[in-house]
């Protein structure tokens, strides 16, 4: 781990703040110029844990990781995916104890915000404390939209929409585009994060196949009929709140 | 208790149809299902399609052979006693 200021690489943030709110310069170089520690880590690896008073906001620069609660008998529930320019535990800010922990999924570098800089930042700058609340406000649309898919919808409606959410959050950051986009989680972590077990997963996937709903390539999802899985899920962006929304 | 299997074709839109029903003293306890090649590393394991009672479960498990799949739906259903 070492110190590093002015990363190029924060621009994932910026990218990622500009995806649901407008930024002015000073606020872009503001968050340009934050001393962050960054760190690489390895897939599936804790970065923070259920219980832990974290003093750092974790920024994903490259990878992908998830929130998540471990029952007994190795009964882990995923309750977030999260991708490159996600602060993971944005609320740690201002709750210190984390009731839930948070994991890489794949290989990851990560870039840890010391909380005192960021108190400093959204004092200073209270366009970036906005952005920074509506991001947390988006974060909770995201998890009653899931509420929903848990509740009430099929496997397969529910995994198609997921398929959508993560395709627009990715396209929104600048990592997908013409319905494809990368998807380098397990069958057990989709089935993790929709309640339902890797062989009901391995059910919708065939059948979407065989629908010539998508098709996975490698690690790569391809939605070859995008208007049906959004009407098959019944899916409505407007919670993810996107500013330059291009849901077609 | 005594668990009686009885070959069925089960309907779960998928390949994997070929099942057993699962009677615990008479009473249908659980369905059980062979996944099929499509599974990949699980293909020939038996997933629990369904639990009743006290054999329901939020994370269905599957089980490397029949005998396994037994064991487990007798210790849950032992609770009951």
């Amino acid at each position: 781990m070492h110190p590093v200021s002015a990363q190029p690489t924060l621009g994932m943030l910026i990218r990622k703040l500009e995806s649901i709110a407008t930024l002015s310069n000073a606020e872009r170089q503001a968050i340009q110029s934050l001393p962050v520690r960054i760190q690489n880590l390895r897939a599936r690896q804790d970065i923070v844990r259920d219980g832990d008073q974290p003093t750092h906001c974790c920024l994903i620069l490259d990878g992908w990781a998830c929130r998540y609660k471990m029952l007994s008998e190795g009964k882990r529930q995923i309750l977030s995916f999260h991708v490159s320019g996600d602060v993971l535990n944005l609320q740690s800010l201002h709750v210190p104890t984390m009731d839930h922990s948070i994991a890489t999924l794949t290989k990851a570098v990560i870039a840890f915000i010391p909380h005192e800089t960021l108190r400093e930042l959204t004092a200073s700058h209270p366009g970036l404390a906005a952005a920074f609340w509506r991001d947390t406000l988006i974060d909770a649309a995201v998890f009653r939209e899931w509420l929903v898919s848990m509740g009430r919808r099929t496997s397969f409606e529910h995994v198609a929409h997921l398929f959508c959410e993560l395709y627009l959050k990715l396209q929104s950051v600048g990592l997908a585009g013409d319905h494809r986009c990368p998807l380098p989680i397990t069958q057990t972590d989709i089935a993790d994060a929709l309640g339902l077990t890797p062989v009901h997963i391995n059910r919708v996937l065939q059948e979407m196949r065989g629908r010539t709903l998508i098709t996975l390539r490698g690690r790569m999802l391809v939605m070859e009929a995008w208007d049906e899985l959004l009407r098959v899920s019944e899916f409505d962006p407007t919670y993810l709140q996107l500013e330059k929304r291009a849901a077609g | 208790m005594t668990l009686r299997l009885q070959p069925v074709q089960v309907g779960t839109g998928s390949y994997d149809v070929e099942g057993h029903l699962v009677f615990a003293d008479g009473f249908l306890a659980a369905v059980l299902v062979q996944l099929s090649g499509f599974h990949e590393d699980l293909a020939g394991m038996w997933f629990l399609e369904a639990g009743f009672g006290l054999v329901s479960s939020a994370t269905p498990p599957t089980f490397a052979d029949l005998d396994t799949a037994q064991d487990w739906i007798e210790q849950r259903l032992a609770h009951a006693a």
